[in-house]
């Protein structure tokens, strides 16, 4: 029993290369906590996730996405 | 034997993004934005995005917002270690990111036959091509 592939989101938005400063796109693929998605939940190709890593690992140092999310200030 | 690939163009494509402390006076930002272009020797205009002051998503150390600037250059490498030591010791530089640009990023306008054939792509599992 295989479940049917999800089609991959990023492709379907006709990304070639993910850009790091796109902090609305690279928002959808990470979890409330602020972790990167895994691939087998979101559905985006092999690909597109490897470009995902690296952009969202950019934009954390830029502070456009933050490292850790939902925690309160000490 | 490979050959070795000569570069026939020394220089490379290469984006840069400051974070300059929101606390300076628009001018001042100007100058200092000009200051450390001139560093890099162009002999094109370099293009530059100004995001202007947004919220960063994290403190870095005592500063919550920062203005961004975005800026797209062909420079030689070499004139790079120097470009980032200045950056590295400029104060009024919260951060930088300086990237190589081989590609254009985000989505450029793909016809919808070629995006059907990229879904078809993606069907088998890695398709690293180039």
């Amino acid at each position: 029993m295989r479940r049917q592939k999800k089609p991959c989101p990023v492709t379907e938005a006709g990304i070639r290369y993910v850009d790091y400063k796109d902090d609305r796109l690279l928002a959808r693929f990470i979890t409330d906590y602020g972790k990167i998605l895994p691939s087998r939940l979101s559905g985006v190709d092999a690909r597109h996730q490897r470009q995902l890593s690296k952009a969202i690992k950019r934009a954390r140092f830029l502070a456009l996405l933050p490292y850790v999310k939902g925690q309160t200030a000490t | 034997m490979a050959k070795l690939k000569i570069r026939r163009n020394p220089t490379r494509r290469y984006e840069a993004v400051y974070i300059i402390d929101s606390a300076l006076e628009d001018t001042a930002i100007a100058e200092k934005l000009e200051k450390l272009q001139s560093l890099l020797e162009l002999t094109a205009e370099a293009e530059i995005e100004h995001w202007g002051r947004r919220q960063l998503a994290y403190m870095i150390g005592r500063h919550e917002t920062g203005y961004y600037i975005i800026s797209r250059f062909d420079a030689a490498p070499t004139v790079l270690p120097e470009f980032e030591r200045a950056l590295k010791l400029d104060g009024g530089v919260v951060r930088y990111l300086v990237s190589l640009l081989e590609h254009e990023l985000g989505a450029p306008k793909l016809s919808d036959e070629e995006l059907a054939l990229r879904r078809r792509a993606s069907d088998d599992d890695d398709d690293d091509e180039e």
